[in-house]
């Protein structure tokens, strides 16, 4: 429609755009450099590797040798007898991992913030982290130790007239107990970055809150958590981005064939696999699979975060 | 400033809150630690709560130890951390900055790429051709370079920064600064926590790295101390998913050497915590720049 | 100086290899008219006392290569580190290791080791391979480690097919393979390649190390004899629970894999099933699919409810099984000489001097019956593991390093160490160091390689492992089975077939697991077991079955 004069101005406008967006923000290209550089050598340079997903990946003929196998693996996957169940499975425990123990260290992160004694602030931080950095397999032993007969929370539970063996011989208890151990590992390390956050929030928004007669609680509705807000929303953005990410590690460390049918989840179910037989170009497969439907939640959470409340990603 | 009896109510309710979860959360650490020093044939027997150790054995640590190997893992792991940190941080920080700027043209392609990559990579061995085309390989700058930016970090500090109020980087620049500057003498002040929580981030990440390690070096000599651990605690389990035709040969050693292992691994990476935490300190950072 | 000290040490290598084929050709055929092959019965080396102890010298072994080869050359050698992380605690160079320092002393030829990190192994191993890097020798399992099997290896052209060099330059493993047919077989692919050196063992003795253990002072507390029937067993623990409060009677490790420890035929076989694949006259056969599966399930089932079994058996693993063990909750187990019997011995000796363990056999159904399954390991346990890589310059060289092992003198060495560093004769049977013996497992590794390596192993070695009376009168009793008739030899499907036996048999095995589980702990009643039938079929398995019947008939052919 527009006229080859009228075009012809567009494009100088545009170029005459650009070259003010460079003269201006010249200094700020050359400090992306380091980094576009790395992305760029080591995060696009294999990038091709991805392919290994769509061929029939033999070691000799390497990736780019390899005959190509379409989306067969994502059939094979698809196809799969238990293929559901392990969906499924992997969407709840994120989902229940989400609604129960994200929030959980936000809470902490206002309780040790209401505290005033600074000791005992810096008493609470220090010791809440510390189950992260126990290793996942003492961690599960010593759920192990609570949840099966004779253990305290299997007795508790059982007086309460629940399961009378193993809490976790049990399909029905075994969300609850991973996502509480979930809780119980990360509560304190997840609530540094909120704690953080916290500390930037102006002093001076609280002593205009408490003159115009704020009480601890109104306070938190009014400063504290509009202040949390934006690194509430960015952690939520990026933990959408890991929804389909249920490690096997932690799983197959608690979960038994008695209880496949709530904990077998994608990734514990393609590792028994690989034991069999590993298939490179399977396990690609899946995990493009997961990548991409964790990248359209990312695209989602960021989308509706930024309509909301103009937080967001970009 | 009055306290009610509301809040005094309150204040005592959170500090229980606060107690129980201290008691919870000490639990593991504890078991480890009394584990570590107990009589591993007792600890054998052992099921259900630990609250005291068998005895006060140090030989589980003294095995530990004995072997050199640990010695030069603590170094080479140090040497990694503090390299990656000096690394790390100034390249997240710059590229951070420059995201978090407005009516910037080519950001939004920038962080569009950056985004992609959290989730699509091209695998183990294309990534283990790119850094062994480069000469990394068997050199603990195959631990560092690689490993330059964690896409999650930069974009948490990114978001850090964008909220700094735009009034303080705009009388700044009408004060002649350009944008390092700005970078430099006003962002990276007011973040100062942020920085800090993402520094730890950054080297409890490396203190814990093995897997890599595993990959790319071949003297032993450089193996950092959690690939030495890990050999340790591997060796020593009779139910590892290894097998083999060996699998009877499993070493017998003692329970506690296991645990021993775990707290010569973390108490380290422990101590740095309450570095960090001095600059969580409530507002104490906004209130001194804006005077 | 070093162009010409190269020449000439290659011109020493070569005359010397020329020499050494020579020398091959004449005497391997006197070997294989019947003067005993030296590594063949290793109780006969004993009486031989002379060669193995003497010192490197020149004499040349029955058959062959002239140790030590006087070479420069250094071969590298790529292994898994598992085996010797506790060795590499102590001394961080596997070069400097007693056992290697001798080893190339002996041979002439040294060794460079590239261990990757332990656990680690395959991922390296796959990195070499892609990234076009090798080592002269590659040791590892490729029958089960690599996709597709040795014959892919060597199609891929990662391994060298060795029948050639074998043929010239190994005349102490060619004169053992020809003593020993069945070995020969389990080295081999299905077209006759081979493809790399064997671990092997020796006897039968050594095959066997795990199986059923009980309490032995619970039963003699309550007057009963070792049970040997699944009636007996069940009289066995009742006792265990009614008069020694036992609260899990009979515990066994179940996770991550269901029923792990019963893999080898313990209860299934009564049953006269294993929990996978087996076979019966050359018919092979998968366990859950037969009739004696659903005996299995009502027996483990009744047990389970009269609370015989561990009521938390779905979750017991390693630890907990231990604990239980040596605890008292438990009275009968599936464990391994050594890391079962010898460790809770060892580990309750000084808090309770009455507790005693003893091996059971493997329960049968009807008295007097032969068990049909028990743990038995294969002679070559892990094919060729030894392998070359086909980029070596210097295969010959690796070839005859290798052969070293099957000699007389060879394998001797490596199953006992240098004499007076490692051992000394006592009545003509090597007996290991007090030193050595202080800590066994781990000065095995570092002046021996008797746990694994090129060679053949002998009996006397595990004999003084397993020390306790215990351990050896359990060996025994545990070796006294059927399984020879019954377990499928180690088989190869081919690339394709092993892609769809894989993705077959994950669903089925978790339909199976998941069924045996809610059956026997009562979660389901017994009528799930049709509808497991049913759904078993729709999986393919009979597709399965026939893939494995496939590899099963050529591997009779080799």
């Amino acid at each position: 429609m527009l006229s080859k004069l009228e075009k012809r101005a567009e494009r100088t406008h545009w170029g005459l755009f650009l070259r003010k967006d460079w003269s201006r923000n010249k200094l700020l290209y050359a400090m992306m450099l380091p980094a576009l550089a790395y992305y760029l050598v080591f995060q696009y340079g294999p990038m091709y590797g991805a392919v290994i997903a769509f061929k029939d990946y033999s070691p000799a003929e390497g990736i780019l040798g390899s005959p190509w196998a379409g989306l067969s693996h994502f059939k094979d996957f698809f196809e799969g007898f238990y293929f559901e169940r392990v969906f499924t499975n992997t969407v709840l425990i994120s989902v229940y991992t989400l609604l129960f123990e994200f929030p959980a260290p936000i809470v902490l992160a206002l309780l040790i913030n209401e505290v005033r004694s600074r000791a005992f602030r810096g008493f609470v931080q220090s010791v809440t982290y510390m189950p992260y950095f126990v290793s996942l397999i003492v961690i599960c032993g010593i759920v192990k130790d609570f949840t099966n007969s004779g253990g305290i929370i299997q007795q508790i539970v059982a007086s309460l007239g629940g399961a009378d063996t193993a809490l976790l011989q049990n399909p029905d208890y075994f969300r609850p107990v991973y996502v509480a151990s979930e809780i119980w590992q990360r509560i304190g390390w997840e609530s540094i970055i909120y704690i953080a956050a916290l500390s930037s929030i102006d002093t001076e928004q609280y002593e205009a809150a408490r003159i115009d007669g704020a009480g601890r609680w109104r306070q938190m509705r009014s400063v504290t958590l509009p202040g949390l807000l934006p690194t509430i929303m960015i952690m939520f953005i990026l933990r959408m981005g890991n929804l389909l990410n249920v490690g096997f590690e932690k799983i197959i460390l608690l979960y038994n064939s008695s209880i496949y049918e709530t904990a077998d989840v994608i990734s514990s179910y393609v590792y028994r696999k690989g034991l069999i037989e590993f298939d490179w170009s399977f396990s690609a497969a899946v995990g493009l699979f997961n990548s991409v439907i964790n990248l359209a939640l990312l695209v989602l959470a960021n989308y509706l975060s930024r309509r909301v409340n103009q937080n967001s990603l970009w | 400033m009055r306290r009610t009896i509301g809040d005094r109510l309150g204040d005592a309710v959170i500090a229980a809150i606060l107690l129980a979860l201290v008691i919870v959360s000490a639990y593991p650490f504890l078991y480890v630690l009394l584990a570590s020093f107990s009589d591993g044939n007792q600890l054998l027997a052992h099921s259900g709560l630990l609250l005291r150790s068998y005895g006060f054995h140090l030989d589980a640590y003294e095995t530990v130890f004995r072997n050199s190997a640990i010695w030069k893992g603590y170094l080479n792991t140090i040497t990694v951390v503090a390299g990656s940190l000096l690394l790390n941080m100034l390249v997240t920080s710059m590229t951070a900055y420059v995201l978090s700027r407005r009516r910037v043209y080519w950001n939004k392609a920038f962080i569009f790429l950056i985004v992609f990559t959290m989730f699509f990579n091209g695998g183990l061995v294309p990534f283990y051709l790119v850094v062994k085309g480069i000469g990394l390989i068997d050199s603990l700058a195959a631990l560092i370079v690689p490993f330059a930016v964690n896409t999650f970090n930069l974009i948490i500090m990114r978001t850090a920064f964008a909220s700094v109020p735009e009034s303080l980087e705009e009388s700044a620049t009408i004060d002649g600064a350009n944008h390092f500057t700005v970078f430099w003498r006003i962002i990276l002040p007011l973040s100062l926590p942020v920085l800090a929580v993402i520094t730890l981030y950054y080297a409890v990440e490396k203190w814990n790295a093995w897997f890599y390690a595993s990959l790319f070096l071949r003297d032993r000599e450089l193996f950092p101390l959690q690939l030495i651990l890990r050999e340790i605690l591997i060796s020593n389990s009779t139910d590892s998913m290894l097998g083999g035709a060996s699998v009877d040969q499993a070493v017998l050693v003692s329970e506690s050497l296991k645990y021993a292992t775990i707290i010569v691994a973390t108490v380290p990476i422990l101590c740095l915590y309450p570095f960090v935490q001095k600059y969580f300190v409530k507002g104490v950072m906004v209130g001194a720049l804006k005077g | 100086m070093q162009a010409s000290t190269r020449k000439a040490s290659s011109a020493i290598l070569l005359s010397l290899m020329l020499t050494s084929t020579a020398l091959t050709a004449c005497s391997s055929s006197n070997n294989e008219t019947g003067s005993p092959s030296p590594s063949a019965s290793p109780s006969s080396s004993a009486s031989a006392p002379a060669s193995e102890s003497a010192s490197p010298s020149d004499s040349p072994n029955a058959g062959g290569s002239v140790y030590p080869i006087k070479t420069d050359v250094m071969l590298t050698r790529w292994l898994d580190s598992g085996a010797f992380s506790q060795q590499l605690a102590v001394t961080p160079k596997l070069e400097d290791f007693p056992f290697n320092k001798e080893l190339e002393a002996r041979t002439g030829i040294k060794v460079k080791y590239e261990l990757p990190a332990v656990n680690q192994a395959k991922e390296q191993l796959n990195i070499m391979f892609a990234s076009g890097e090798y080592t002269d020798i590659i040791e590892w399992n490729f029958v089960t480690g690599y996709p597709g099997g040795p014959e892919k290896a060597m199609q891929d052209g990662n391994i060298l097919k060795l029948n050639d060099l074998i043929d010239k330059y190994a005349p102490n493993l060619k004169a053992y393979l020809a003593k020993h047919p069945e070995v020969d077989k389990q080295i081999k692919t299905d077209s006759g390649a081979y493809y790399g050196f064997p671990f092997i063992r020796g006897d039968d003795y050594l095959m066997t190390y795990g199986g059923p253990i009980i309490r032995k002072d619970w039963l003699d507390d309550l007057g009963l004899e070792v049970p040997t029937t699944m009636d007996e067993w069940y009289t066995m623990l009742k006792a265990f629970k009614e008069k020694k409060g036992a609260t899990a009677p009979l515990t066994f490790i179940s996770t991550p894999r269901l029923f792990d420890d019963l893999q080898q035929g313990l209860f299934y076989g009564a049953f006269g099933i294993k929990r996978d694949f087996y076979m019966d006259d050359g018919k092979v056969k998968f366990g859950p699919a037969e009739p004696g599966f659903k005996d299995f399930l009502t027996t483990m089932r009744k047990w389970y409810a009269e609370g015989l079994i561990d009521k938390d058996i779905a979750t017991v693993d390693g630890k907990i099984r231990d604990a239980n063990m040596t605890s008292g909750k438990s009275g009968a187990t599936y464990a391994l000489a050594g890391g079962g019997i010898g460790k809770w011995l060892t580990a309750m000796k000084d808090v309770d001097p009455k507790y005693d363990l003893v091996g059971a056999p493997y329960p049968v159904l009807n008295e007097g019956e032969v068990p049909k399954f028990g743990q038995k390991d294969f002679a070559a346990p892990q094919g060729g593991n030894f392998a070359i890589s086909p980029k070596s310059k210097n295969p010959e060289l690796a070839v005859q390093l290798l052969d070293y092992g099957y000699s007389e003198e060879g394998s001797f060495f490596f199953n006992f160490g240098k004499e007076g560093e490692a051992h000394t004769l006592v009545n003509g049977y090597p007996t290991y160091t007090d030193p050595v013996k202080e800590n066994l497992p781990l000065n095995l590794g570092l002046y021996t390689r008797a746990t694994g390596g090129p060679f053949v192993q002998d009996k006397r070695y595990y004999e003084q492992f397993a020390a306790l009376p215990q351990q050896q009168e359990a060996v025994k009793t545990w070796g006294q089975t059927d399984v020879d008739k019954h377990q499928l030899p180690p088989i190869s499907p081919t690339a394709e077939e092993s892609t769809e036996f894989a993705k077959i048999m994950n669903e089925v095995n978790t339909l199976v697991d998941e069924t045996t589980i809610k059956i026997i702990l009562g979660t389901d009643s017994m009528d799930a077991y049709d509808k497991f039938l049913t759904k078993l079929e729709s999986l393919n398995i009979d597709r399965a079955i026939e893939i494995y019947q496939a590899a099963l008939d050529r591997y009779n052919a080799r």
